[in-house]
Parts: C-alpha cells; structure tokens; sequence
C-alpha cells in the first residue's frame, strides 16, 4: 500500500526499474526508522512512591526484523537489546528515570545505543480524578547506528484507569525529532522528500501504546500491549509503512519487591519487526530504611 | 446478602423494637444529653472546608463525662437523610443498647430520635461514634465527623495531673486509590486534630512543671497514626481506657482507629512544640497541633524522635502469668482479591459477614480470641461490650494490658482473653471502616 502521495505517481510504473532503491526504501520504510524496541513498555499513570528506586532491566530479542542494514542502521533480525532503567520517585507526583541503552548481535559483541533522562509528574490522587493522568517528558541521544533520530525529546500523556479487575491505559507518545541523520548522499529530491516524512521526519511525530489486562488473581495478570508509529503529526504514513505491533504478555506480582512482565510482540504491518519476545525484571529499593510499622514507615 | 442488606433488614424488624421502648418511657424523663446529626460544612483550616456531618454542630462531638455506675439517658436526633446509629465503644452495656444493628440496637431512621440508657461502666476513657455502612460511599459512617469522647469517671480519681486535655485525630477526605494489598483502599485528602489542621487551630496552652493528661483517641476511619510531642517523652498510662500495668515513657506512640492511649507529660522544655504525626507526609497533611508555653512565642519547632517498633509489652506486667481459657477461639483473617480497581472483601475463617459462623460463648468462661492475620495489613480488631486482656502479641506473651481494640499486625497472630459476663450479641470487627463494611466482622452469641 502506498501513501496517497504515491498513489498519484503510479503511472509512472517504471519507477520500480529505475528506482530499486527506494523499492527497498518502501518495504523497509517503518523498520529503517528509529525502532522504540529497547524499553518495549506501557507506562501506568502512577509516580514511583517518594524514597524509592526501581531497577529493571528490558531484554528484547527480535526474532524476526530486518535483516539487511538500512540508511546506515544495522538490520534488526537476532538483534537483543538490554536496556537499564532507574526511576526514582522524588515525591507522591513525581519521579525521575534514566536509561542506558544497549544492543548486542552476534558477531557484533555490545553496543552501547545511548541514553535518555524521563521526569514525569502526575495528578495526584489526591484530586479524585476518574481516571489517572500523568505527563512524561523523556530526553536523550541514540548513536545513528541504532536509532534515527540521535537527538530526541518525547512528551508522553499517560491515563489510565482499574476498573474491576480490568485495566487500561493510554500512552499518547509523541517524539519531537530533534536531530535526525541525514538521507544518504545520492538520494534525489524525491526520495529525500520520502526519506524526510517516512523514515527521519525532522518534526513531531505521533507513536501511540496502549494495553488491557485483566488480573484472575492479585499475584499475576495477562493482557495486550499495543505500540505504533504512525508517522509525522499531520502527515502520517501509510498504513503498510506505520509500525504497529501486538503484545500478548503476562505480568506477576510475587513479591512487593519484584515486577515481572514478559511477551512476544506481532508486526501487523510490513512497516514493523515481525516478532519480537521482550522481558522486563524490576526490583524496587526503598532507601528510606524505616522497618514496616515503625514511627517512620509509610505502611 | 452483604453489610447493608443485612443491616437494612435488622433496622425494619427493629424498628418498631424501638418505638415501643420509647412508649413505654412516657411521660419522658428529661434526657442527660442530646446529641442531633446533620451536615456540616468544618472549616478545617483556612478556606478549606470539608462537607460532613456531625454530632451537635461540632467535631468531635461534646464531651460526654459521667460517673461510673450512673445511669444515663442520652437522646439521638437524626437530621440527616440516610438512617444512622451511635455505638458506645468499650461500654459493656446491653446489646440493644450498644448502638450496633448488627447486636440487635435499631437503626434511627431520617427525621427521627431514638433514646440510649444504660448505666455506663467501667469506668475509663471510652468514646461514641457512628456505627453505620459506608461501603463505597467514603461520605458516610466513620469518614464522617461523628465520634465524640466520652469519660466514665473512676470512683477515686488520683489526679497526679494538672491539666487534663481531650484530643481526637482524625482523617478527611477519602478517595479510593491504589492500595499495598493490589486492590483499592481509601487514601485520605487532610489530617486534623480535633477540628483543625496543624497550624489553624487554638494552640493547647500549657506552663513550665505542669503535668498534662493526655487522652489522645484515634477516630480516624482507617489509619493507624503515631504521635509525638516534640521534645518530650509520653508516660503511657491507660490504654483504651484501662490503666496499664507498667506505665512506661515512649518518645512516640502508636494508636489505631479505634484505640485510646492515656499519656502523662511532664512540660520541662518551655518553647513553642508540634504534638503531631511523626510521619512527615502525614504533618505536613495536617495531623498535629502546637503546644504553646506561657510567655514563649515563637514559630512551632518539630523535632524528629527517633524511629522506634510499638509493642504492648512496653507497658504489660514484667511477668507474665496467664491464666488459662476455657475456650479457644480460632479466627484466621483473609482478604479477596476482586481485581485492582476494585475493593478486596475479607473473611474471618473463610467467610464475609454476614455469612460468617456465628460462634457460641459460654457465660462465666474465659474466652480466648486466636486471631491469625493472614494479610499483608495491620488489622485494629475491636470486641464489643467487654474488655479483653492482651495474652499474646507477635507470638510473644503478655499480661496485664487490658483494652478493647488490638492491632494485629500483618502476618502475625495475637491473643486476647476476655471473660463471658455480658450475655447478648456481641460483634467482633475490624475497626477499618472499608475492612467491616466488606465482611470483616462475626457475630458471638451466648448459648
């Protein structure tokens, strides 16, 4: 499927003789395009409780992606990303994150990808909102080698909301291309003007995640993670070129200590690795030291 | 059938229970006290105002102080929309007196009043507050500003005191949130003291060597609370009302919905003090009050105490001798997980109230509660009409701490023994208002 753009170009069939490269460029327009697949994950509304730090760590192993480098981007096919994150709470409506993103292929040892710093903050509870609401503000550089763009402001609006033992949540995420690379030299107007709104928009773009889950018990929960990539604000790409990508996963709850969630991801679109399995393991420190129950806990 | 169903039925079948008792008091002696219920709008601290309602216009409500051994007559106006009912707590009086539908007292329908007496006894710090159903509705029952303190005056009173001060804390405002047991829980919006949050209200005024009683009540509907006076030490002297056998200085104390401690303090640091919250959050949420020295003036300083456990073999007999019961009663308490955006319900020995076995009770048996928290909360449970006598807490023994709340901690069992002398219905609940409404409570019958 081609965007609406190409569609009145199609007479000029030949274009696939003339043009392979940017035959390739269309199949692989989504996949060339910075891959969100390091920190694969739908963020609750909810901040990190004040004197709190979480570890986790987010394995994603692509089992099935690009398999030929692309703009300059090493192919994604047996790709693993391990990526650190720490987020610390800072108060009942705020937490701080960082990132380090990292990447590993056989044959190419580890890499390290780059790092982002996320403040967040969010209505308190406090206010009896229906639903929860945070906002999150995530900066930082990837290497081109791993990411298109380098530079990268993303504003995350967050709800959610319990209902029963159902849950939902919305992440409304739009990423401000700060830096983007530069289309290889050779490129015609043409393709740069493609290469400019699919692959490396300079702009804002729109990449919504949503997910379901429903909670049989309070130690564990399944449910649908949804991502996407729908391309830049007022210009979205074709459908075929978007990302968008199903994860059925299961979260457990078996310790106040511990999160765990794990799930393989479907690529509904040629735009979109095909599969991928994704871990993440958390472990939550309190740096408060007050035993339960004493003059000082929270509990 | 649930809590409000089964109250809802209890409170028609009373109903006319009551209005025969009233008929049968005519021509009407002239009550005692007077309590009236309706709305309120407390202004709890400036411009901020929280809608509630109330015994007589005031939060608390008056102070109700009367003899041991006296009968009493209070009447019970109901100016509000919904039923209402008013329990005694830690009076051992007659069920249907009580003040809790469940034990057979009426419910006092909207636009009605409703007459209380009894003779009260023992005597010691006890105090009144709403016994009805709130379930989801965190406007009603103990989210409310009704609870008042009520004194049952010793016989002989020593008075090792100078002044004497009345202090009820309680929690405003609540809303559902996410809770530590992955289901919903009430969080709550502001703090008070009396009426007031820390810093809007009258300081307590107190002098250089003065001896000040403190009879601190928590009626929060939920929350456990500890508090401190900055810069002092707290002499434990009576909790729930009954004197301790070891009375013990703290630097804090712990007191859970329901429960009263008695603290004696010695004002030897003059200066301007925070009796409040030791827990920042909470403070800064209001729950403290400045304690004002004569001829100091200043801003009010807090000084952290430092960080201690609470246990009642602080204050129990440094031997303990118990006797053995006549009956052991095993209760296991557990919640059910109904999904994280909804209320748990919990189960004494498997079963929510009303489905709970009723357990029988022998009169003149000493009867011992086994109580095994299953949870991940701390549970403040209360046995209405008697007084029980803490044997076991954190799987330690103890003797000599009488009272009629206990706080179980979570994932721990404790002993209380009580003596059967008070035949009648009696409940047995968790003192949490969202934890009784959603079937943690039983009832015991005498045989």
């Amino acid at each position: 499927m081609l965007t609406d753009e190409f569609k009145v170009r199609e007479p000029r069939i030949n274009i696939v003789s003339v043009y392979p490269m940017l035959i390739v460029f269309l199949i692989w327009v989504g996949n060339a395009r910075a891959q969100d697949n390091y920190e694969i994950q739908v963020y609750p509304s909810a901040t990190m409780a004040p004197k709190t730090l979480l570890i986790e760590l987010h394995s994603n192993f692509t089992v099935e992606g690009t398999t030929t480098a692309q703009f300059g981007m090493l192919p994604t096919e047996h790709q693993a990303h391990e990526t650190i994150e720490l987020t610390q709470g800072i108060n009942d409506w705020s937490e701080v994150g960082f990132y380090i993103f990292t990447a590993a292929k056989s044959g190419n040892g580890i890499d390290w990808v780059g790092d982002h710093i996320r403040p967040r903050v969010r209505i308190p509870p406090r206010w009896h909102w229906p639903v929860g609401v945070s906002l999150s503000s995530e900066f930082g550089y990837a290497r081109p080698a791993f990411s298109n763009p380098t530079w990268s402001w993303q504003f995350m609006p967050i709800v959610d909301q319990s209902i029963g033992r159902w849950y939902w949540s919305i992440n409304g995420t739009m990423v401000w291309n700060i830096h983007v690379v530069p289309p290889p030299a050779g490129f015609t107007p043409e393709e740069k003007q493609v290469y400019y709104r699919d692959v490396a928009p300079p702009g804002l773009t729109f990449g919504p995640a949503a997910t379901l889950t429903y909670a049989p018990s309070k130690y564990y929960n399944i449910g649908i993670e949804y991502y996407s990539y729908y391309g830049q604000w007022g210009n979205f790409v074709s459908l075929h070129n978007q990302q968008q990508q199903f994860f059925p996963v299961v979260n457990l709850f078996i310790s106040p200590k511990w999160e765990i969630n794990f799930g393989a991801g479907w690529g509904a679109t040629a735009g979109t690795d095909h599969l991928i399995v994704k871990g993440i393991v958390g472990r939550y420190f309190d740096w408060s030291h007050h035993r339960a129950g004493s003059s000082k806990s929270a509990q | 059938m649930n809590r409000r169903t089964f109250i809802a039925q209890a409170g028609g079948a009373l109903a006319g229970a009551a209005l025969t008792s009233f008929a049968a008091d005519w021509p009407p002696r002239k009550p005692d006290v007077l309590l009236e219920i309706a709305p309120l709008a407390l202004e709890i601290a400036r411009g901020r105002v929280v809608h509630t309602v109330a015994y007589n216009g005031r939060v608390p409500g008056p102070l109700i102080r009367w003899p041991e051994g006296k009968p009493i007559v209070i009447d019970v106006f109901n100016r509000t929309s919904v039923p209402e009912i008013v329990h005694w707590h830690g009076l051992e009086i007659p069920s249907e007196m009580d003040g809790a539908a469940e034990e057979g007292s009426p419910m006092i329908p909207p636009g009605t009043q409703f007459r209380y007496a009894f003779t009260p006894r023992p005597a010691g710090f006890r105090w009144y507050h709403t016994h009805s159903f709130a379930g989801h509705d965190l406007k009603r029952g103990g989210y409310t500003g009704q609870f008042g303190c009520f004194f049952i005056e010793f016989k002989s009173d020593a008075g090792a005191y100078d002044q004497e001060v009345f202090l009820a804390l309680h929690d405003w405002n609540a809303y559902l949130v996410a809770g530590s047991d992955s289901s919903m829980e009430p969080g709550y919006g502001y703090s008070t003291i009396d009426d007031r949050m820390l810093g809007f209200g009258d300081p307590l005024k107190v002098r250089e060597g003065q001896r000040i009683l403190l009879h601190l009540l928590n009626a929060s509907a939920g929350l456990i609370h500890w508090l401190a006076l900055a810069g002092h030490e707290l002499t434990v002297v009576a909790m729930d009302g009954n004197p301790v056998s070891t009375p013990s200085p703290v630097p804090a104390i712990r007191v859970g919905p329901a429960e009263r401690i008695d603290v004696i303090v010695t004002m030897n640091r003059p200066g301007v003090w925070i009796l409040g919250e030791t827990r920042d959050a909470m403070r800064k949420a209001g729950m403290g009050i400045v304690v004002e020295y004569a001829n100091q003036q200043s801003k009010p300083r807090w000084i952290d105490p430092p960080e201690m456990s609470w246990d009642y073999r602080h204050f129990a007999k440094p031997q303990a001798t118990i006797r053995e019961p006549d009956q052991i009663i095993p209760l296991r308490f557990e919640s059910k997980f109904h999904g994280p955006g909804a209320v748990a319900s919990w189960t004494i020995n498997g079963k929510s109230f009303p489905n709970t076995d009723t357990i029988l009770l022998r009169e003149g048996q000493r009867c011992r509660l086994q109580m095994i928290n299953r949870s991940g909360d701390d549970h403040p449970l209360h046995l209405h009409r008697h007084t029980f006598e803490v044997t076991s807490f954190n799987s330690q023994p103890l003797a000599g701490v009488n009272k009629d709340v206990v706080i179980v901690p979570a994932r721990t069992t404790a002993e209380v023994d009580f003596m059967a002398n008070n035949p009648g219905a009696t409940l047995f609940h968790c003192h949490n208002q969202i934890h009784m409404d959603f079937g943690f409570m039983t009832l015991f019958r005498y045989a």
